[in-house]
């Protein structure tokens, strides 16, 4: 599903990722870990193609990042969710616009669209807020309507970044329910967090980075 | 054409109704510069109407030799009435132009005085046809009448033709000046309003393309932003042009009959909204096409 084959990124003189090479198979859910400034962030935006690799190829769902247009991008893109670490909400639009600009973007029909808007926010126990605006509701409830947003279309890959990173222990938990949730219906999840809680006993993958390498891989 | 989605359109009026001070500007703006062009029009069209009137007094009068006889004035008649350009043509005896020098001046007649003889020669006034009134038409149809027989001197106001003339293609040239710069314009106007809206929604926009947003889906509610207030902007110099001619010229011709003369090409201006929505759409593809996103 995801290949990485001798992946670097600088930014300027600072090497952000340095020859990375892993691969995720579909379906699987992985756990990418490290201390801030390892390269996690950087590797998830190279997933979704907001930054490009200055070495290396990236496969994702069968798109080839050194072939890919311009004008495919918005269409890769649509194969995966995303859970940003600084939500990207939008504050003039309610929780309901908020999942459902998703579902704009792809064209889907307004009944449809509302169908699966409404059944996604259920399913993240947000049916109740569909009207609120997002500055009213609580960080754990943010993180749901991202959480939402992302999975509302059904894509094939879902990357979250840091999902539980201002959560309490009890909302983080609820947050990382959903997750398996989603990865019981077959969806591939990568998961980029310092939180050891998170993948520990979970029989998951987990990638270690340190400054910008891969430096370990172990089963949480 | 393919039709804006129902959410793009909302997408353009929400941001509409959000910027609605920078949109007011604008459209403010727009409907000030087509309300000048229409102003700029309406101008053009009464002077070019007041000189089509002209050719109405205009005439050719072609003097005719001393002795001519009836046969060749009838032929020389003949020979002018088959010309393209020729409306109308009367024979003037040279009895009948001394009544009418008199009765022109009348408040002179000492000129006349001691005056045995008609000095006047025979004559023929040519009346020409309205689209015929070009400076050249005149002097080709001129040398024709020169080559008549019978035809001594042809006489015509060419200096007035060459002013009519520069006076048209002055008016008309100032005139496609001030339409293009104007124009222009506002295009540049809705291309600044639009690229600040999109700055000012760059976040939004950010989060869009991520989430698999195509350039089009970004693209096209700020053409119909764009198109909105250039198509507010027209209206609103319609009117304001409507306002000018019925509560400013109406009036001022109860008080002054001169400005009865001045004609009012409604259908002209009715086009202004359309004008406005395509000077709208050229700012805000110009904008997004110069937009790094």
């Amino acid at each position: 599903m995801i290949r990485f084959a001798g992946v670097t990124k600088d930014y300027d003189n600072l090497t952000a990722l340095k020859d990375l090479t892993f691969s995720v198979e579909k379906g699987e859910m992985v756990f990418i870990t490290g201390p801030s400034g390892s390269g996690k962030t950087t590797l998830l935006k190279l997933i979704y193609y907001a930054e490009k690799p200055d070495k290396g190829t990236i496969s994702v769902d069968g798109w080839d990042t050194e072939q890919l247009k311009e004008s495919s991008i918005p269409f890769l893109r649509r194969n995966i969710g995303v859970v940003f670490q600084d939500f990207r909400l939008l504050a003039n639009k309610n929780v309901f616009e908020n999942v459902a600009i998703a579902l704009r973007i792809r064209g889907i029909d307004e009944k449809a669209l509302k169908t699966k808007v409404y059944e996604t926010l259920k399913a993240v126990n947000l049916r109740h807020k569909a009207d609120v605006y997002p500055r009213r509701l609580s960080g754990g409830e943010q993180q749901r309507v991202v959480i939402s947003r992302a999975i509302v279309a059904e894509p094939t890959v879902v990357l979250a970044d840091e999902p539980t990173g201002n959560l309490d222990a009890l909302t983080a938990e609820g947050v990382m329910k959903t997750f398996k949730d989603i990865h019981a219906k077959g969806t591939t999840i990568l998961i980029a967090t310092h939180n050891r809680e998170l993948y520990r006993n979970s029989g998951k993958r987990v990638l270690r980075l340190e400054m910008g390498a891969l430096v370990g891989e172990e089963i949480g | 054409m393919m039709l804006p989605s129902p959410y793009a359109v909302r997408l353009a009026l929400q941001s509409m109704v959000r910027e609605k001070w920078i949109n007011i500007l604008t459209i403010l703006t727009i409907a000030s510069g087509l309300l000048i062009i229409s102003l700029a029009l309406f101008s053009v069209y009464n002077v070019d109407a007041a000189t089509k009137s002209l050719p109405e007094k205009f005439s050719l009068i072609l003097y005719l030799d001393k002795d001519i006889q009836k046969d060749k004035i009838d032929s020389a008649i003949g020979t002018l009435r088959r010309q393209h350009a020729v409306l109308s043509v009367r024979y003037i005896p040279k009895e009948e132009a001394l009544k009418e020098l008199k009765a022109v001046l009348k408040n002179s007649s000492y000129v006349f005085e001691g005056l045995d003889d008609n000095p006047l020669p025979d004559a023929i006034e040519v009346k020409l046809k309205k689209d015929a009134l070009g400076q050249e038409t005149v002097k080709k149809l001129a040398d024709e009448a020169l080559k008549i027989k019978g035809v001594k001197e042809v006489d015509y106001a060419e200096k007035f033709l060459s002013t009519l003339n520069y006076l048209k293609v002055g008016l008309k040239t100032i005139g496609i000046i001030l339409i293009a710069i104007l124009s222009t314009g506002i295009v540049f106007v809705c291309y600044s309003t639009v690229k600040i809206l999109f700055y000012r929604r760059n976040e939004e926009i950010e989060t869009f393309k991520l989430l698999g947003a195509t350039k089009g889906f970004i693209r096209t509610p700020f053409i119909i932003e764009g198109a909105v207030i250039g198509t507010a902007g027209g209206i609103l110099g319609l009117l304001g042009i409507f306002a000018f001619y019925y509560l400013v010229i109406l009036r001022l011709s109860v008080a002054m009959p001169i400005f009865k003369m001045i004609l009012f090409p409604s259908d002209l201006f009715l086009p202004l909204p359309f004008i406005g929505m395509f000077l709208g759409i050229t700012g805000s593809v110009i904008a997004l096409g110069r937009l790094k996103y």
